[in-house]
């Protein structure tokens, strides 16, 4: 019974970072309306970046969220720029190619620059264990768990409560009309972009002193995402975070019980179960998923 | 598209029976087995995007189909053409679970659940060793001989490759003309539109799936015969199977029945240049220059060459007929990429008339 409280816990910690990838994706899909392929090597991209900046200038992985925040924010808007925004009214199916394009690009430039071996960050304080009621849980997860999750809700603040967030949230509901009534659409989607992306950089930065950088990392990011947000719906920021803390204890549990080389297997067996029994998610989608290709 | 020129179909036919008779290097030869293998898989990942959807999962039925006939070669002693025809059967049952994400998901998602179903068997096969032998793959043995499709010169190959890759284009061709081939165009263009009508939309989706995966799994085994050897990493390889033949589909022309043949042909070749020209060191870099094409391709040409090729030849006739086609390319400016697919639509509803 501790071992499994002990395996759901571990579990719950990794859900959280999970969140953190889903809802950035979730604010990019609502707002911008692009299905982002090459999201989860943007997570990738942060964990290199904190690796190098960690084995080069021996810099603490937590000190050097200054530098991949904005960095990979940054990285946000240019993409927007430069990729996305001369896409915006091609069909759908144009717009996977060119994220898919920009995830096979980033990849194999991992592969390139750093080669295709493991790099992990390994530092003393992050794998020390934190012992509570007979579960012990390393600093480096609580660590990531705890962040991960205030930024999921300084997120939610940000959409609830704050101009900013109320403007994208026109956004996701009618972006023709909050075109009309002269909100500056495009200033809007670069901000919806670079918030998303920097939140899969810092989510790569939380993970790194526990998971491994490599080339391949991303794609399981990218369809933990997806699995979020269809699990917790189109939109549904909350939906992404209840989706992200549940597939996180799915993977490990399925890791733990079954075998750790079948934790994505898992991860898409809940998918295709999803689908089978809720296909508008579990807490329900907004309105508007047809205009992502979403019914 | 309606009418199929004789010509245009009977020349490079004929090129490709002759070639091998003047073309006897070894690697030349090789090159256009891969060839005439892209072209396969290709054209079987375009039976799907006539209904309009974009898959990633190729090299999932790829890889069923490579797993197929080794491990019934190797481990049941069932003779390679039979392994072929069961490695058929088992790519199409193989995708069914697709048929769910399919059924239930439009656009991006359903992309998105075939890119990670290629990713889960790749998983499955390194884990399910008793049966797939896990990462070390499986030999076949070297026994030669037409009855084991193995041989020692690549001349052999070549013509079953091309049998192969013309009886796959053939089916293809028969679709597109086809009832189904004629809905699923149909469903390209407007699913509820055409579900409102009466069609069994989901029918003919599913349709297409099981036979776009089934002609995949052929080649697969096909392919895994030629190279002797299948893996998990390898034959389960989305950038392998799954991405690079999208990319010859929509460099191409997706949804068009020639595109697919132009893009492999284009593609194979070029590809094989960059791996060879970029490896050891500066590995990776001739997929990044694969990702950046993509990224430029659906920029300036989102229709394809087969579809540049059309607007030229339009301008041509337009100049000489004056102007009575000038109407149809108003619809184009509306910016949408799959127009090319529409285009056709809409003569695919004069002729249904």
């Amino acid at each position: 019974m501790d071992y499994l409280l002990q395996t759901v816990v571990a579990g719950l910690m990794l859900g959280g970072v999970y969140a953190l990838v889903a809802v950035g994706l979730n604010l990019i899909f609502g707002v911008v309306k692009i299905i982002n392929f090459a999201h989860g090597e943007l997570v990738m991209a942060g964990m290199y970046l904190t690796w190098w900046l960690w084995s080069a200038w021996h810099m603490n992985p937590y000190v050097s969220l200054v530098i991949v925040t904005p960095v990979m924010f940054l990285a946000g808007i240019a993409i927007q720029k430069f990729i996305l925004s001369p896409m915006q009214n091609s069909s759908p199916t144009m717009k996977i190619f060119v994220t898919l394009g920009l995830s096979v690009f980033l990849q194999n430039l991992a592969l390139w620059m750093f080669g295709g071996q493991f790099r992990a960050v390994s530092f003393g304080w992050a794998e020390q264990n934190l012992r509570v009621l007979g579960i012990s849980v390393t600093y480096g997860r609580l660590t990531a768990f705890v962040v991960a999750l205030a930024l999921v809700l300084a997120l939610f603040y940000l959409m609830k409560r704050t101009l900013v967030g109320k403007v994208l949230n026109a956004l996701v509901e009618d972006r023709e009309t909050a075109g009309l009534i002269g909100i500056p659409v495009k200033k809007y989607y670069l901000a919806a972009m670079g918030i998303g992306i920097s939140l899969a950089g810092v989510a790569g930065t939380l993970i790194i002193p526990f998971q491994a950088a490599y080339p391949l990392v991303g794609a399981h990011f990218t369809l933990l995402a997806f699995v979020v947000v269809v699990l917790g719906g189109l939109g549904n920021m909350a939906g992404s975070l209840i989706g992200g803390l549940i597939l996180g204890i799915v993977e490990t549990l399925a890791g733990t019980y079954i075998d750790p080389a079948l934790q994505q297997v898992a991860v898409f067996a809940v998918f295709i179960i999803v689908l089978i029994l809720r296909p508008q998610g579990i807490f329900g989608g907004s309105a508007r998923n047809a205009e992502v290709g979403l019914k | 598209m309606k009418k199929l020129s004789l010509p245009w179909i009977i020349i490079p036919t004929a090129v490709a029976l002759v070639l091998p008779l003047f073309m006897r290097d070894q690697y030349f030869l090789h090159i256009s087995v891969l060839i005439l293998i892209y072209t396969g898989v290709t054209v079987a990942w375009n039976i799907m995007s006539f209904g309009g959807v974009l898959s990633l999962g190729h090299a999932a039925f790829f890889g069923i189909g490579a797993y197929t006939v080794s491990i019934l070669y190797v481990d049941y002693g069932v003779n390679p053409w039979l392994g072929i025809l069961a490695a058929i059967i088992f790519a199409a049952i193989g995708s069914l679970v697709l048929a769910i994400p399919l059924l239930r998901l439009r656009g991006p998602f359903f992309t998105l659940a075939t890119l990670a179903y290629v990713e889960v068997l790749r998983l499955l096969a390194i884990w399910a060793v008793p049966v797939t032998h896990g990462s070390v793959g499986i030999t076949t043995p070297p026994t030669q001989g037409l009855a084991y499709i193995s041989f020692e010169s690549r001349q052999p190959y070549y013509y079953i490759a091309l049998g192969f890759t013309l009886a796959a284009i053939a089916i293809s061709i028969w679709i597109y003309r086809s009832k189904l081939g004629f809905h699923l165009r149909a469903v390209a263009t407007d699913e509820d539109a055409v579900r409102a009508l009466g069609v069994r939309t989901s029918r003919v989706k599913l349709g297409s799936l099981l036979i776009s995966a089934g002609m995949t799994g052929a080649f697969g085994a096909f392919a895994a015969l030629y190279f002797f050897v299948v893996e998990p990493d390898t034959q389960f390889s989305a950038t392998l199977y799954s991405i690079q033949p999208a990319l010859n589909g929509i460099i191409g022309g997706m949804g068009t029945l020639a595109g697919p043949i132009v893009g492999a042909i284009i593609m194979t070749p070029l590809g094989e240049w960059l791996r060879v020209t970029f490896s050891g060191a500066s590995q990776g870099v001739n997929f990044m220059i694969y990702g950046a094409v993509l990224i430029v391709i659906v920029r300036l040409m989102p229709g394809g060459l087969v579809e540049g090729f059309r607007a030229i030849a339009r301008r041509v006739g337009r100049g000489a007929h004056g102007g009575s086609r000038a109407k149809r390319p108003a619809s184009r400016t509306h910016g949408e990429p799959e127009d090319s697919t529409q285009a056709e639509n809409a003569d695919a509803t004069k002729e249904g008339k």
